[in-house]
């Protein structure tokens, strides 16, 4: 699979392992996906939100989510987590993304996987995906971008 | 109740947010492992001391954390 990516998508792939890890997620997901691909600024363009911006909302989707079990951890001290030797495997959805970026490349009519396909294919997931709720939060125009996208490939 | 509370423990019954409070929590509780054993050890514990603290053996702490 990994063969048909472009530098850039690869990169992207390679930058969600890394935001998995720096936020102690044990799995690749869908969210980790866009926060790789946000790594990329012709991605940040289309989605008119950077990669800051896409932390924080994931970050607000736990807070409130531990507020609904009574938890504030607000001010908590904590560390990073020690690196783990195991390589984190990716979530189902996060499997299922790059069938669907591959469509995606094929319909534009490139040979290879670019960053673009990836964010098409993302934008395509619905909840409970986490993406969904991560693009919710940054009020996302889902069909906006898409057209952007599908504008600018052509 | 706010309305921002009330809202809150509506979605409570939603289960993506209940199913994310409990990866959150399992992530905070081994950032918070990780903060207090670097405490420990800057305070002198033995990995013994802090394995028992822990609930778990030495050797497994130290795998974890020991460099």
């Amino acid at each position: 699979m990994f063969e048909q990516f472009a530098a850039g998508a690869r990169a992207a792939v390679a930058s969600a392992v890394d935001e998995a890890a720096l936020r102690g997620d044990r799995r690749i997901g869908t969210e980790h996906l866009l926060l790789g691909v946000l790594h990329e600024p012709g991605a940040v363009r289309a989605l008119g939100a950077g990669l800051d911006s896409a932390r924080a909302a994931l970050d607000d989707l736990d807070r409130t989510a531990l507020a609904a079990v009574g938890v504030d951890a607000q001010g908590v001290e904590r560390a990073p987590l020690p690196v783990s030797r195991k390589r984190a495997p990716f979530t189902s959805g996060a499997r299922a993304v790059l069938p669907r970026a591959l469509v995606e490349t094929r319909r534009a009519g490139s040979r290879r996987i670019a960053p673009e396909h990836l964010l098409l294919a993302l934008l395509d997931c619905e909840r409970p995906d986490p993406v969904a709720e991560v693009m919710t939060r940054l009020g996302t125009d889902r069909a906006a971008v898409r057209a952007h996208l599908r504008r600018t490939e052509s | 109740m706010e309305t921002r509370e009330l809202s809150e423990r509506l979605r409570s019954h939603d289960p993506a947010v209940g199913l994310r409070a409990v990866g959150a929590l399992r992530r905070l509780a081994e950032q918070v492992e990780a903060a207090a054993v670097e405490r420990a050890r800057e305070q002198g514990w033995s990995w013994e001391q802090i394995g028992d603290a822990l609930g778990v053996s030495r050797q497994s702490v130290h795998a974890k954390y020991g460099k």
